[in-house]
């Protein structure tokens, strides 16, 4: 589990402080790539939850998984409703990028998998993913964001996402789950 | 014994109730549980035989209030939406977050002060 959160904050570490879109200053993400790479990181984990309720058998697994529809489902949707208030159209980024090529590559992962395996590697996958965007977000994009219903939105979202870190981080020892 | 019920959103469940129950909801005013930063803002909140509790959602993600013994649910809550349980029944009642089991409170149900004397 260590290595794969070191190797998904090192990308995404490298991404945020060092992407210089030609539309920003300071080589740090505007708000519209903010936007973007937010979004972006719901619809993945949406889609995680769905791989998980195809293949897990565990209820804790399901349940968790049904969750994350459901809120991440519930963030996006309050997302695109800014969008279309503030009339403007996020902008993919790099961040997105490496968001969505590490996310396929682990689904691929997880296909593979069944049983109790399969709910392992999901739910510390869960943890490290909402570590990594829990961290993200409020190192990164709340301080860089500029507008206000922006910053606003990532806040609360950030607190759906730390309570989402803790029930992974819960799920992950009811599944006694070697590390 | 009588049980909980939703309050169906047109009213007509709840004033039959409210009516039958006792007086102490005589304005008919429920009494509101703001779900807020995954909480029940009241974390026991007492009301008495007949009363109205109603919960209001104010986070983006969905929440439930149910009951821990399964006897009643609100159901889904999006943001900005709310709904109502009328008591008819002494009781303590554990309830939580169906989506959110961390979220947990109480609602103590007393008999009115006409109950009491009647017994």
């Amino acid at each position: 589990m260590n290595r794969h959160r070191h190797i998904l904050l090192a990308a995404a570490a490298a991404v945020v402080l060092t992407v210089t879109p030609a539309n920003a200053e300071n080589g740090v993400l505007n708000d519209l790539e903010i936007a973007h790479a937010a979004y972006t990181a719901g619809e993945i984990d949406v889609r995680y939850a769905h791989l998980a309720l195809a293949i897990s058998e565990n209820a804790s697994v399901r349940e968790f998984a049904a969750t994350m529809i459901r809120d991440h489902s519930a963030v996006n949707e309050a997302a695109l409703t800014l969008v279309g208030q503030l009339n403007v159209t996020p902008q993919d980024n790099d961040l997105s990028r490496v968001l969505v090529d590490t996310a396929t590559q682990k689904r691929a992962e997880l296909k593979a998998m069944e049983g109790k395996a399969f709910d392992c590697a999901y739910a510390q996958n869960e943890l490290v993913y909402h570590q990594l965007v829990n961290e993200t977000v409020e190192g990164h994009f709340i301080p860089s964001a500029t507008v206000p219903e922006l910053k606003a939105l990532l806040s609360e979202a950030l607190a759906t996402f730390k309570v989402h870190e803790g029930h992974a981080e819960h799920m992950v020892a009811a599944l006694g789950c070697s590390t | 014994m009588s049980r909980p019920y939703l309050i169906a959103s047109c009213g007509i469940v709840a004033a039959a109730i409210a009516a039958a129950a006792s007086v102490a909801a005589a304005d008919n005013r429920p009494h509101r549980v703001v779900v807020r930063s995954f909480a029940f803002e009241q974390q026991r909140l007492e009301v008495k035989v007949g009363d109205r509790v109603e919960w209001v959602n104010e986070d983006i993600a969905p929440h439930t209030a149910t009951a821990v013994s399964g006897e009643w649910d609100t159901g889904a809550l999006t943001r900005g939406q709310s709904a109502a349980i009328s008591f008819g029944a002494p009781g303590t009642f554990a309830y939580r977050c169906a989506y959110h089991p961390q979220m947990r409170a109480t609602i103590v149900v007393t008999e009115t002060e006409a109950d009491g004397a009647a017994h």
